[in-house]
């Protein structure tokens, strides 16, 4: 007989993944200015950070982490997405992080294998 | 044999339909988790972790397939974006709000047109950024954890004299 699985542990929105996101960001640019020279290596180790946690979790998941740092200038940002997959066991959360000189966004999407 | 299965699995999948962002009422839960003294963070969920209730499983047949039968092709999906992008964005100002219900138009377009093509068994994550260039500095970059054989990603940038629009897709087989 095939076995009844409830599905709990493999939804993604069990895996705290905000927790995640946020301490890597926190852990690479927490009190830091924006600084151009050093952006391309926080948004790695940010991104690098939230996938090395993901991973450990040792879930069957694909996962894909996208990260934007921008200069606090005035300037407007939109973003949007839209996702086919399916609903019952696929997420993603999305983290906004600010300080004075700067926002960074970290989305992390979730697909069950 | 293995094709009725592909073919259930193939439109299970699809009637599982997608979310549309343009729907916002699908983002459920917002909280402000941290406030230090200089920064301060906000989280976004799809659904609220514990507030779904535990579903069965699902158990779809075996397809005896070890490999995606026709693979996403990128120089195509490529075409598709610089097309929407550019139709969509050449003559545009920068707006608040123009340009907000711009980035959920452009995605749902996008996707659409990608599920056009009916690649089997593949599922699509189509993410738009637009932003206003005003002499500000920016980085954009992702990482993914998936199988590169059978998994990739398609990308495009816009750019006219007052806003850059992008546009990335990831395309992750369904085994």
């Amino acid at each position: 007989a095939v076995p009844n699985m409830y599905v709990c542990e493999y939804l993604f929105v069990n895996q705290n993944v905000s927790s995640h996101s946020n301490s890597a960001i926190e852990s690479a640019i927490g009190g830091n200015a924006y600084q151009h020279s050093k952006v391309n290596q926080w948004t790695t180790s940010v991104v690098e950070q939230t996938l090395s946690q993901l991973t450990k979790l040792g879930k069957p998941f694909k996962y894909i982490v996208t990260c934007v740092i921008m200069q606090k200038n005035g300037a407007g940002l939109h973003t949007a997405s839209s996702c086919f997959w399916d609903n019952t066991s696929d997420g993603n959360c999305t983290v906004r992080w600010e300080n004075k000189t700067m926002y960074c966004i970290v989305s992390a999407f979730g697909l069950a294998i | 044999m293995s094709d009725i299965a592909k073919d259930k699995a193939a439109r299970l999948l699809k009637k599982r339909g997608s979310v549309s962002s343009l729907s916002s009422h699908e983002v459920r839960a917002k909280e402000i988790i941290g406030k230090n003294k200089d920064s301060m963070s906000t989280v976004s969920y799809m659904d609220e972790p514990g507030h779904e209730i535990p579903r069965l499983a699902i158990q779809l047949e075996n397809t005896y397939q070890l490999g995606p039968a026709k693979r996403f092709p990128v120089v195509t999906v490529n075409n598709i974006l610089k097309d929407v992008l550019t139709n969509y964005l050449q003559e545009e100002k920068y707006e608040a709000e123009l340009c907000r219900q711009m980035t959920k138009t452009i995605s749902e377009v996008i996707k659409a047109r990608v599920k056009d093509l009916m690649i089997p068994r593949y599922k699509i994550i189509v993410i738009v950024h637009i932003g206003q260039l005003n002499e500000q500095s920016m980085r954009i970059g992702s990482r993914c954890i998936w199988d590169p054989a059978s998994d990739t990603f398609s990308s495009y940038a816009f750019k006219n004299t007052s806003l850059f629009g992008l546009a990335n897709v990831y395309a992750v087989y369904f085994e």
